[in-house]
């Protein structure tokens, strides 16, 4: 598994928070979402309170600013083709790689990322979508933007991505909640829950917890058979689809 | 009812699975075609990732195929020796077209030889059998007595050496026609990813003159290896099979089969080839516009975990 910049940032923000640190505490309202043969998504909430270092809640939650991202580490490639007219008809021309994309990736926040820190700052821990690593290699930053953009918008269509400034609401001064919708496609593997909170543009505090998202019962036990006993499966599918054609015939020719 | 697919990681619609199933197995066991070039875009639509439809698609044309076969076979319809002949052929065949892709692949234009490959056989395949059906159909029509095939007017190739004799096609050929039609099938099959029943069939009855109630059993006969090589193929490659979307299409498919073998039997031949041209026209026309049409993203995206 790859970590990416904000991981390793991550303890070092936390380092060098000053000494009016405040403590974060946050939860998830579910820990695991299985995948069963009846899925079609789930919705996990996300909640918190921001503290001052003395142990009471903050009076005015507004001051800080809360960000929660949720995204997978999955490392996937995406490879973007653009279609150009070469003489009558439409041809894949100029292909793009991205490596190192998350399968899923949302983020909320309680106010305009924009608004709450720098654009550098934002950067540095990959918070919004225009400030994920993609890149021709993994971790870096780059290629043409009309490939990324059309990347994203192929993501955010498909509800795998997601930005959502304001969706993190204060119930009270300190209390904080936001809901995320994983989508029935989303991707089996573990999802990364960060909460960060922001003061006057920096991170003063941050948590990280971990939503598990994995298949069970018989779509687990299909999924690792086709895996671990690939050659097995393949003559199951077999041998089973020319049964179902036999028993079709057979049935039939009995009826007629 | 949705139901959740272990491979393809998203959910589907039961009866809409089962339904495309069933329209594909008919297609399939009236005309002998696996249905491929049918059912893979469709799955594609649905947001299907290209590999597991590709892959699992292959299941429900074994099913199909065998449960056309079967009754195919029944009524003596399928020539045993001309499909032996003809997978040989197909053998060496799917062998130059891994070369063949390979190398296309390098050159980064594998998918447009796919499009216009595709484009080129349907529109020629089924123009030429649309043309030739329709006069016969005409000909029927007007009461005329129906051309029968004599005996003996065979095209100058059947006259090569190693003749043999096809009984359940009434025909005594050079065995070298049906391989290098099985080694061409075979090659077109790996580069095009189709079980090439819609070129085998319009081939095996203008090329090779076999009656078209033997074509279709025998064709089905063939498509059945085809579809269990690529199954196997990429189960072991890509793992992407996915059972529980192959169950729903073959339950479908299989019934489906069914059906289109008694209703293809009903049919007049003319009648039969005259909707198959039909068909080959009608997606040739789909993806002829599809390469020409300005398209409304001109981006794709393509995503592949990293094992």
């Amino acid at each position: 598994m790859r970590f990416s910049l904000a991981t390793l940032l991550l303890p070092l923000a936390i380092a060098f928070t000053p000494a009016d640190a405040e403590e974060l505490a946050a939860g998830i309202s579910r820990d695991k979402v299985e995948i069963t043969s009846n899925f079609t998504g789930a919705d996990v909430v996300v909640f918190g309170a921001i503290e001052s270092e003395a142990g009471e809640a903050i009076a005015d939650g507004t001051h800080r600013d809360i960000v929660i991202v949720v995204r997978s580490d999955q490392e996937s490639v995406a490879t973007v083709r653009k279609k150009e007219l070469m003489g009558p008809i439409w041809v894949n021309r100029e292909t793009r790689q991205f490596a190192g994309v998350p399968g899923f990736y949302f983020i909320a926040s309680s106010r305009p990322l924009k608004d709450i820190a720098a654009a550098s700052v934002l950067q540095q821990f990959e918070l919004g979508l225009e400030n994920l690593a993609l890149g021709p290699a993994p971790g870096s930053n780059g290629g043409p933007p009309a490939f990324r953009q059309a990347f994203l918008d192929s993501r955010v269509g498909g509800e795998l991505y997601g930005q959502h400034e304001g969706a993190v609401t204060f119930m009270s001064g300190s209390l904080f909640r936001t809901t995320t919708s994983l989508p029935p496609n989303v991707p089996a593997g573990n999802l990364r829950v960060l909460v960060y909170a922001f003061k006057a543009g920096r991170v003063v505090s941050s948590n990280a917890m971990t939503l598990f998202v994995d298949k069970t019962g018989i779509e687990r036990q299909l999924s690792d058979f086709a895996q671990n006993w690939p050659v097995l499966y393949g003559f199951v599918a077999v041998i089973f689809s020319m049964l179902a054609g036999f028993s079709a015939s057979v049935a039939f020719r009995e009826r007629s | 009812m949705e139901i959740y697919l272990p491979i393809a990681e998203m959910p589907v619609n039961v009866f809409l699975v089962i339904g495309l199933g069933a329209a594909v197995g008919f297609l399939s066991g009236m005309f002998g075609v696996g249905g491929g070039f049918i059912l893979t875009p469709f799955l594609m639509f649905w947001g299907i990732p290209p590999s597991v439809a590709v892959a699992t698609q292959s299941t429900q044309i074994v099913a199909s195929s065998v449960s056309g076969v079967m009754t195919h076979w029944r009524k003596g319809n399928v020539d045993f020796k001309m499909a032996g002949l003809m997978l040989g052929g197909g053998l060496v065949g799917s062998l130059a077209g891994i070369q063949l892709f390979n190398a296309l692949k390098a050159a980064g234009q594998a998918d447009l030889f796919i499009s216009l490959a595709y484009v080129i056989f349907l529109g020629s395949v089924g123009g030429l059998m649309f043309w030739e059906s329709l006069q016969a159909v005409r000909h029927a029509d007007a009461a005329s007595p129906v051309k029968r095939r004599a005996p003996g007017s065979h095209f100058w190739v059947h006259g090569w050496p190693l003749k043999m004799r096809f009984h359940r096609s009434k025909l005594y050929i050079s065995a070298i026609p049906p391989v290098m039609l099985g080694s061409l099938i075979g090659l077109l099959s790996v580069v095009m990813g189709i079980g090439g029943g819609f070129i085998l069939v319009p081939a095996m009855i203008y090329l090779l003159r076999m009656p078209t109630s033997v074509v279709v059993g025998t064709s089905l006969f063939q498509i059945i290896f085809i579809g269990a090589f690529t199954t196997l193929l990429h189960a072991v490659t890509n793992h992407s099979v996915d059972a529980i979307l192959a169950a729903l299409l073959i339950s479908g498919g299989v019934i489906g089969a069914q059906f289109g073998v008694r209703y293809g039997e009903r049919l007049r031949s003319d009648w039969m080839r005259l909707c198959l041209a039909g068909l080959l026209l009608m997606i040739c026309i789909r993806l002829g516009v599809n390469l020409v049409w300005p398209p409304e993203n001109p981006f794709s995206v393509g995503i592949e975990a990293v094992p």
